[in-house]
């Protein structure tokens, strides 16, 4: 067994390709999609005459603001923009108030000055404060995170709680999505060696039946695995993104999803009879898998009971579900151990037909 | 040594090998002999264990191995069709993976990949990448694969398949050697007659999953001993002409191909005036004619009724 993976590492060692691509593409499309956080929020250009102002009390309570991104530019440029039709909105900030440009009459102009004067209101007070007698303490408590009173806010969760984050919706989904096709093309060559008589030698040696598979599957795994973890290590480290503090029980809860892949893998691979099936059978099964499973978009928004139904026999679904479940809703073990069960169960049940479709076909 | 009973293997409603019977004795080349699709390739998978007969038995020192393979999988050494090797890894890194899984370890493996790369003439080329290699090369290395565990028998599934006369020469040249200083004995199959004639002591002959033929060379050949081969080259095809000829009581079997027409007769026969008329009268030119001392091929043609490599 040792021998075949050592010939398995030193092959990927001269042709790592396939695995350095869908690493790239899945951080690549994670970093577009999910990780600038600001794609569906409302672009707004912002001008003070007063320079200082860009780092002031304000500014900072504004990037605090997730509906709005704004955008520091001078003015004219900034009039430019709503001139265009760019910007619809366009926000002048001075010491003691501020103007809205209106480009375009919309809902978004009393969401904004709404937002904006909490922001001045919440200056004005501290700036009361800081006048006051004790008010630099009071100030000083504050920064320092120990305020008088501690409000904790939470809800009771049910099946209709949905929290959508668009960075762990992405990272999730595009590393869920892409690892199908790492693993895939590393189980393919099963088919391949089949085909060339490899397995043939390999079977005439002292080498047991069970070692070949076992080598082979160890092998798909590691490297999907690995692909996971160089993109969560590269957005946790990188890029910042904590995992709500669950970034090893992440990965470690990972595995069963890794296996039930390696098992569909197995899977189609004993069901085609040659390469070009191979390729065309993993874009279909890898890309509707996405759709359905909720890789692309969350399945909350999904409303038809037939897709909802594929969506529970499909081993993306009960990933996205435990990454979800840990970055995102906080789950418990036990909530952690339905999904992570249907994902055992899947790879068990799919990598026996396999296994036995491959051994019955003789492929 | 080894031995095939009564081997059948059927696929639905199709016999690819049927009732096979032969046998091979220790340090000898025999030769298995047939077209695409005779039947060899399965005959040797069930040979060496890796499909398992309909019927019939596979005898090593007259045990059955059918349900205990690992005797004969340890004594035996098969060259498949294919290059079976990692195209990625070098010659070296190819022999290492498959004497590892023959579990030779350190320098015992080393000491063999050596003498292996030596046998086969690719020294020189051991830290190249097999993908870069040429047909002829990776042929010598997927046999020196086969010999990596010194196995007393070893199987070549058409060898030489696809690759230049001088690389064909070499493992010809190789498989030789190995059986005169080694007494390896050897079953090699081909659907080249020139390389079976070459080789083997004795020959089995297959066609459609049958055995047709087998015996020494000259065993074989004297099927056709009260027989000769006449070879004529035409300038066209004339289907009355071939009528005529396979009309002529004389004419045993009379058989076609491009601009080419073989006809079989008694030893004894002149036909070459004859022959000549017949053509005339039909404004047929013959450009040459040929008899010839008959070959494996001739028997094969004069058995089956089509050539070799139709």
């Amino acid at each position: 067994m040792k021998g075949i993976l050592l010939a398995k590492w030193k092959t990927f060692i001269r042709g790592p390709w396939t695995f350095l691509i869908f690493t790239g593409m899945s951080i690549v499309f994670a970093l577009l999609i999910g990780g600038s956080g600001n794609v569906n929020s409302i672009q707004v250009p912002i001008y003070a005459e007063d320079e200082t102002m860009q780092s002031g009390f304000v500014a900072e309570k504004l990037k605090e603001v997730e509906a709005f991104s704004f955008n520091w530019m001078d003015k004219e440029d900034m009039e430019n923009r709503i001139a265009n039709g760019k910007a619809e909105l366009g926000l002048i900030l001075e010491s003691d108030s501020f103007q809205i440009i209106i480009g375009v009459e919309s809902p978004n102009i009393e969401m904004l000055e709404s937002t904006v004067q909490g922001i001045y209101v919440e200056k004005i007070q501290q700036e009361k404060l800081l006048a006051s007698e004790d008010g630099e303490n009071v100030v000083r408590e504050w920064k320092n995170n120990k305020p008088v009173f501690e409000l904790k806010r939470e809800s009771f969760r049910n099946d209709d709680t949905f929290v959508y984050d668009q960075t762990f919706q992405s990272l999730f989904g595009f590393t869920l999505f892409f690892v199908i096709y790492t693993i895939a093309y590393n189980v393919l060559p099963i088919l391949t060696e089949k085909k060339e008589g490899i397995w043939d030698r390999v079977i005439l040696s002292p080498v047991r039946k069970w070692e070949m598979y076992v080598a082979n599957l160890i092998y798909s795994f590691l490297t999907g695995y690995f692909q996971i973890m160089i993109i969560f290590l590269v957005f946790r480290f990188g890029f910042g993104v904590d995992f709500n503090g669950n970034f090893l029980l992440a990965l470690v809860m990972l595995i069963p999803y890794v296996f039930a892949i390696v098992s569909l893998a197995i899977l189609i691979t004993a069901i085609v009879k040659n390469v070009a099936q191979f390729n065309a059978a993993i874009p279909i099964v890898s890309v509707s898998s996405a759709m359905i499973g909720g890789a692309y978009w969350p399945l909350e928004i999904v409303e038809s009971e037939f897709m909802l139904a594929l969506a529970k026999i499909n081993p993306i679904t009960y990933g996205m579900e435990v990454l979800n479940g840990i970055a995102v809703y906080g789950y418990s073990m036990s909530e952690l151990l339905l999904p992570v069960s249907i994902l055992l169960l899947m790879g068990v049940l799919m990598m026996g037909i396999g296994i036995h479709l491959m051994e019955r076909r003789h492929i | 040594m080894l031995e095939l009973v009564d081997l059948s293997k059927k696929y639905k409603n199709t016999y690819a090998v049927k009732n096979m019977n032969m046998f091979i004795e220790k340090g000898e080349i025999v030769g298995m002999l047939g077209p695409n699709g005779a039947g060899k390739s399965t005959t040797i998978s069930m040979l060496s264990s890796l499909v398992e007969p309909t019927n019939g038995d596979v005898l090593l020192l007259n045990k059955s191995i059918l349900k205990n393979p690992s005797p004969l999988r340890k004594i035996v050494g098969i060259v498949p069709q294919e290059i079976a090797l990692y195209s990625e890894l070098t010659a070296e890194e190819n022999l290492q993976f498959f004497g590892r899984i023959y579990r030779l370890k350190g320098k015992k493996l080393q000491q063999k990949i050596d003498e292996v790369l030596e046998q086969i003439g690719l020294s020189d080329r051991r830290k190249d990448i097999v993908s870069k290699f040429s047909g002829g090369m990776k042929r010598r290395l997927n046999i020196g694969v086969a010999m990596l565990h010194n196995p007393e028998i070893l199987i070549m599934d058409e060898p030489t398949v696809g690759i230049d006369p001088q690389s064909r020469n070499y493992i010809l040249e190789t498989v030789k050697r190995l059986n005169k200083e080694k007494q390896m004995t050897v079953l090699y199959t081909s659907h080249y007659m020139e390389e079976v004639e070459y080789l083997c002591d004795r020959i089995y002959i297959m066609d459609q999953g049958s055995l047709i033929a087998s015996g020494s060379k000259d065993e074989i050949k004297s099927i056709l001993s009260s027989e000769k081969t006449i070879v004529m080259k035409v300038n066209r095809m004339d289907p009355t002409f071939i009528q005529l000829l396979k009309d002529n009581p004389v004419i045993n079997q009379v058989i076609t191909s491009e601009k080419e027409i073989t006809i079989i007769v008694p030893k004894e026969v002149n036909l070459f005036s004859k022959l000549i008329k017949m053509a005339e009268e039909q404004n047929l030119e013959i450009s040459s004619v040929d008899v010839k001392v008959p070959t494996l091929e001739d028997v094969f043609l004069h058995l089956t009724g089509r050539a070799l490599r139709d």
